[in-house]
């Protein structure tokens, strides 16, 4: 009962973070502020979800589910590595093709 | 014509639509599809084979002569992709650039000339050069060897999980495809040349298609893995597991190795000598 | 099997398949193909398909990708029609 709260809990705010993170993807006025929610609320909410996962398959506590709950947990450290890589990356190029950041009164792009 | 291709094709999708509405539903055990081969290969596959996961069983064993002709498709079209794109080297000439690795000085040869100086210290850039960045490529150099090691676990665990050899081959391949778009394709090229690379795909089909000419050399049917019970421990049942998982390794390198080789092809226009 | 979310993956499979045809930035069209590919891995994993999806996501979203941005990087990113 508890742990199904608990699971619950990581899964909604899991998925707020992850409302969040598209709805900055759509707000925000250019290519580097657009990319701040999707690098970071992204990762923040997958670690949730898949924390979330992880619990409410560790119900019945044996080896094999503990094995599965690292697995998931694995998931996170590489999605922890690889997204703000990815991200870093992205705005590295944009930043070395030219592209001016916004700034405040400009119109959106 | 534009107008007649937009006729065309929603004629054509209306049809296939309408053809959809005769198909049985999903997952309707009184199919015909289900009747007659499903059953039987969902039943056999354990007794028969020793391998849980059906899908593998199927793709290796039962219908082996399918996979082993879709690995030729994939040989087909790195070979294709070769012959449309390769252009052969032509040494020592054309503008080439190196950078001196401890002042960052960039020279640029424009035409003919000997090799430059073999010192350690000077490296050859591409022309479009971009610094080095030490976040993207530590992370991809800590990412690589953990991507390497889940290809070979999917190649290796199909028999038990979904997985096999095309999925574990793209994977050993995209592995070395990220080395290439967060270093250079230089580095990628020095880690896996262009030599192994179409090597690996004539290997594993021919791995493939020799594990079924061993089941032939020893009195069985092609691909019929009973036969390697002779060569390998655990009697016949045990021998189509294995054989399966042999056959998998094969299609794993072929997969990996046509992957790379049409990457390179493309990035570099066939020179490859600088690309993405 | 959620009727919904299938109805739902299976708008978006359109979407994404009309889209990458019309757009006129080839680059785009690659990353809605990728799309495209990962809707369809959604679809097969919901319908049970572990194996398709696994391929689909692994060379469909993946690979192929890679290849028409490097494909895209040597041509044009303009279409002519």
């Amino acid at each position: 009962m508890v742990i199904d709260l608990i699971v619950a809990f990581c899964l909604v705010v899991g998925l707020i973070f992850f409302a969040g993170g598209t709805l900055g993807l759509l707000r925000f006025p250019d290519f580097y502020s657009r990319l701040h929610p999707a690098g970071k609320l992204d990762t923040m909410g997958s670690f949730l979800v898949l924390l979330g996962l992880a619990i409410h398959q560790l119900f019945p506590l044996t080896l094999g589910t503990v094995l599965t709950g690292l697995k998931l947990m694995l998931i996170v450290v590489f999605v922890f590595l690889a997204s703000p890589t990815a991200t870093h990356a992205i705005v590295d190029a944009g930043f070395r093709a030219g592209l001016e950041p916004w700034r405040k009164g400009d119109p959106r792009r | 014509m534009k107008t007649l291709g937009l006729i065309i094709v929603g004629l054509v999708g209306a049809g296939l639509v309408y053809a959809t509405i005769d198909f049985p539903p999903f997952g309707d055990p009184k199919s015909p599809a289900s009747l007659h081969v499903s059953p039987r290969y969902l039943e056999k596959t354990v007794e028969e084979t020793a391998v849980p996961n059906a899908v593998t069983s199927v793709l290796g064993d039962y219908r082996g002569f399918d996979t082993m002709f879709e690995t030729t498709v994939i040989f087909c079209a790195g070979v294709a992709c070769f012959l449309l794109l390769r252009i052969p080297r032509r040494r020592s000439s054309g503008p080439r650039q190196y950078r001196h690795r401890l002042t960052g000085l960039t020279f640029r040869i424009k035409e003919g000339g000997e090799i430059f100086l073999p010192l350690r210290e000077f490296e050859p850039v591409d022309s479009i050069w971009t610094p080095h960045d030490f976040i993207i490529e530590k992370v991809c150099r800590y990412l690589i060897p953990f991507i390497q090691l889940f290809g070979l676990y999917v190649i290796a665990h199909g028999h038990h999980s979904p997985g096999g050899g095309f999925q574990g081959g793209v994977i050993l391949g995209a592995s070395i495809i990220l080395l290439s778009v967060s270093h250079n394709l230089r580095t990628a090229l020095n880690r896996m040349g262009e030599k192994i690379s179409a090597l690996f795909s004539p290997v594993g089909v021919f791995i493939f298609a020799g594990t079924g000419a061993l089941c032939l050399v020893l009195g069985y049917r092609f691909l019929d893995y009973q036969a390697l019970a002779a060569l390998l421990p655990g009697g016949p049942i045990m021998a189509r597991s294995h054989g399966i998982l042999l056959v998998e390794v094969g299609v794993g390198m072929a997969v990996m190795g046509t992957m790379v080789w049409i990457f390179k092809n493309l990035a570099s226009r066939g020179r490859y000598d600088e690309g993405l | 099997m959620i009727w919904q979310l299938d109805l739902l993956i299976l708008t978006l499979v359109v979407l994404c398949g009309i889209g990458a045809i019309m757009i006129r930035d080839l680059l785009g069209a690659a990353i809605l193909f990728g799309a495209y590919s990962f809707m369809m891995c959604l679809l097969w994993a919901i319908m049970g398909a572990v194996d398709v999806a696994f391929t689909e996501a692994s060379v469909g979203a993946g690979v192929s990708t890679v290849f028409f941005i490097a494909a895209v990087y040597h041509t044009t990113r303009r279409t002519k029609d």
